[in-house]
């Protein structure tokens, strides 16, 4: 016996329901409704997705409807589903794109689903979590250096707008997806529907390692990006992490979890908020900020059972890392990647700050004397000369002092040399893709730090991957 | 934005620094007008001196092969004096006259030769102790007022080891000051006298004139030639001293000018800050007061 309500009140993307009160749908509860929509004399007819937010009192429920409400009628059927939305799960979901509600969208037909599991759930007990602490070696040098991910460990990619954060997140998936043994997912949350397709088209020509078998093939992609109603976009993380957590529990491989972007998150929670009538907090963000990001950020983490690496966009509003919604996301992560448009404008790409960033593994007993130092090194220096930047700026370089001066030369060599060939951006900067390995990023950084490649032309550092391709770039310029 | 107390505390900073600039700059321009008078004193006698050594070099005919005017066929080993500046703050100055000595020496050593560096000046002094390299003599004693009694010795030293052959050459380092908007590092061959030089500044009408000497033009030129090492050297440090009042006044009118550059950017920041602040606060009043009724 289906427990069926009426629609009595529709407020933009939520809509008010009123079911007997003994029968009252609980708290984050699937309602699905039918909705006639008439366009130009022809009727089709789509499910509506609602999710229970509030009781009202009386009967009555506030709903957050997953789609548009566009068409639906107060006294239409809304009927409960019984419990929250399940997204289906397992092996037949690979190689699928979906939307929130575990539909596919990729026009490949239906899948056979023969799991689901709800979207909401509590994050893995306390004695659960696994405490291993590993260096995960991407091949960029910057990251690698001064900001290394953590295997099973969360790391944010923070920016503000078109400083390269889907860069970024695109070249970690080219190349972390493509040498990775276990499954993939990846999260479209509020961002560019074009960036989702173009993503869905490279994963399908993207081979991993030299199986011969696709990118894709390894990998769910589930997308509620800018065209969406809030609801969608405060949910399709929830999905893609659902499925995530799926393949951690049951194959106990390492799962690769990436999300851009989770700042849409945020945004998405504090529209839906306004809309349920919430007070404002501060800069009108949701009062509930907080606690939205961590039952979603508590979720994504290592088990005993298995890992979950994850990588998230995280947009910076108005490039301010005060705003509430990216210092919120901070404190979850184990690795920040903080991009800078200062260094973007230098034409310096990726533009990571790496006086900003940091990583909580970059300590010696984790990853290393010999790393560690150099990385301090670099730090040093870079610091040095963001503090000389006035005086240049004011009293010109002349009055600056011998070692101040080679301190300066030093750092505008390092800071060129942070700078990369992506696999991904390959048709806009024209150099083919490097993978740097961890032992010449950091023997390369000690080199330049020691000073053995002062004689170099700072323009041979750009783009380049160990230090001797620059040296090399010196020698045919 | 919550870099606003960041944003003050910088604007001070560089207010700071533009009162430092500015005095620097004035100073710089009232000692410039001293420093230039003195220059420009000392240059007609200077040039007189060169051209009568010249005029009677010439009239003493090509046996008068004075010692401080032949040049060695082997150079073993040469001094080098380099004029710089006790004081920073003054750009490029010590810079240019730096490389230009470096330069030099990089250049004899190539060629086997071993130099002997007198270096005057604080900065000077610094630098070479920061490069590892040698000097014979370190003078922080002649700022920018040089006396002729300070330079006298120091000629006169060079004088005595040149002739008794200890040294076969002599190099000045200095900024040259050819005009108040130009000044250019040179290397002056003080040792030996160079006469093709000395007649450069010697006009030909001049030169034909003839003179009737006594003592004979040998003895003569035994007292004529060391005064004009000596006059000549201290004219190198007398130009030395224009140029770096005046390479410091267009520093520090420079550094001004991109101090107030700077501060009237980071007011502009500020203030913006500052608006979005307050405009961010009402926000939140409102929306809070908005919500409640």
């Amino acid at each position: 016996m289906q427990n069926v309500g009426e629609v009595i009140q529709v407020i933009g993307s939520t809509l008010d329901a009123q079911f007997s009160e003994e029968n009252l749908p609980a708290i984050y509860s699937a309602l699905k409704l039918e909705v006639k929509r008439t366009v130009l004399g022809t009727t089709t007819t789509e499910t509506l997705w609602c999710e229970v937010a509030q009781h009202l009192g009386g009967g009555r429920v506030r709903a957050i409807a997953l789609d548009s409400t566009d068409g639906v009628q107060r006294g239409a059927q809304i009927a409960d589903t019984g419990g929250p939305i399940a997204v289906p799960v397992g092996e037949e979901t690979l190689g699928r794109v979906f939307n929130l509600v575990g539909e596919t969208i990729d026009g490949r037909g239906d899948i056979e689903v023969k799991k689901r599991m709800p979207i909401h759930r509590e994050p893995p007990a306390f004695d659960d979590l696994s405490s291993k602490t590993e260096l995960f070696e991407t091949g960029i040098k910057v990251i690698d250096l001064l900001c290394p991910l953590v295997r099973g460990g969360k790391a944010g990619l923070f920016g503000g707008a078109g400083v390269g954060k889907t860069v970024i997140i695109q070249e970690l998936i080219a190349r972390l997806a493509r040498f990775h043994s276990g499954y993939s997912c990846f999260a479209g949350v509020g961002e560019r529907t074009r960036e989702g397709n173009d993503l869905w088209l490279e994963m399908q020509e993207a081979k991993i390692g030299d199986t011969g078998k696709r990118v894709l093939d390894q990998t769910v992609m589930v997308f509620g990006q800018m065209n969406e109603p809030p609801g969608a976009r405060l949910r399709v993380a929830l999905s893609a992490l659902t499925m995530a957590e799926h393949f951690r529990d049951q194959t106990g491989a390492d799962t690769l979890l990436f999300i851009d972007n989770i700042f849409r998150f945020s945004q998405a929670g504090s529209e839906v908020s306004a809309l349920l009538g919430r007070m404002p907090s501060a800069v009108g963000y949701q009062p509930t900020l907080g606690t939205e990001m961590g039952e979603l950020q508590e979720r994504i983490t290592s088990t005993s059972g298995g890992a979950v690496t994850s990588i998230q966009a995280i947009y910076v509003p108005a490039d301010d890392y005060t705003d509430p919604a990216p210092a919120t996301a901070f404190t979850h992560l184990d690795s920040t990647v903080n991009l800078e448009r200062g260094i973007a404008e230098k034409g310096i790409y990726p533009a990571v700050d790496p006086l900003a960033s940091s990583s909580r593994i970059l300590s010696p007993e984790l990853i290393g004397e010999a790393h560690y130092a150099v990385a301090r090194r670099v730090q040093q220096i870079l610091q040095k000369y963001k503090d000389l930047q006035d005086i240049i700026a004011i009293l010109g370089i002349d009055e600056l002092s011998e070692e101040d001066k080679i301190t300066v030369a030093r750092a505008r060599r390092i800071e060129r040399f942070l700078s990369q060939p992506f696999f991904v951006a390959e048709q806009f900067t024209g150099f083919p893709g490097n993978y740097c390995s961890r032992e010449d990023t950091i023997r390369s950084f000690e080199e330049l730090c020691d000073g053995k490649w002062d004689h170099l032309p700072e323009q041979a550092f750009m783009y380049v991957g160990a230090i001797e391709e620059a040296a090399a770039k010196a020698e045919t310029a | 934005m919550a870099n606003r107390r960041v944003l003050v505390k910088r604007r001070k900073a560089v207010r700071n620094i533009r009162k430092i600039t500015r005095t620097m700059q004035l100073i710089a321009t009232a000692r410039f007008q001293s420093a230039f008078s003195r220059a420009v004193a000392t240059r007609p006698y200077t040039e007189k001196l060169a051209e009568l050594a010249a005029n009677l070099t010439r009239t003493a005919g090509g046996g008068a092969t004075h010692p401080l005017l032949v040049s060695r066929d082997q150079v073993r080993r040469s001094a080098l004096i380099g004029i710089t500046s006790a004081r920073g703050l003054c750009g490029g100055y010590n810079s240019n006259v730096l490389r230009a000595a470096v330069q030099h020496l990089e250049e004899l050593k190539g060629r086997g030769i071993e130099t002997d560096v007198h270096m005057v000046g604080k900065k000077g002094i610094g630098y070479f102790n920061f490069l590892g390299r040698e000097m014979v003599e370190e003078r922080t004693d002649i700022d920018d007022r040089p006396r002729f009694e300070q330079i006298e010795p120091l000629a006169n030293e060079l004088i005595g080891r040149f002739i008794a052959g200890e040294i076969d050459a002599v190099h000045v380092a200095y900024m040259r000051f050819v005009s108040t908007s130009r000044q250019q590092p040179e290397l002056l061959q003080l040792l030996p006298l160079k006469q093709d030089g000395a007649q450069d500044d010697a006009p030909a009408s001049t030169a034909a004139v003839q003179y009737e000497f006594s003592p004979d033009p040998a003895q003569i030129l035994d007292e004529l030639l060391p005064a004009t090492v000596r006059v000549r050297l201290f004219q190198c440090f007398n130009d030395a001293a224009v140029s770096e009042q005046v390479a410091r006044m267009v520093a520090m009118k420079a550094a001004t000018d991109s101090a107030e550059e700077m501060i009237t950017s980071l007011t502009r920041q500020y203030n913006r800050a500052r608006q979005t602040h307050i405009t961010m606060e009402l926000l939140d009043i409102v929306g809070g007061a908005n919500a409640l009724t």
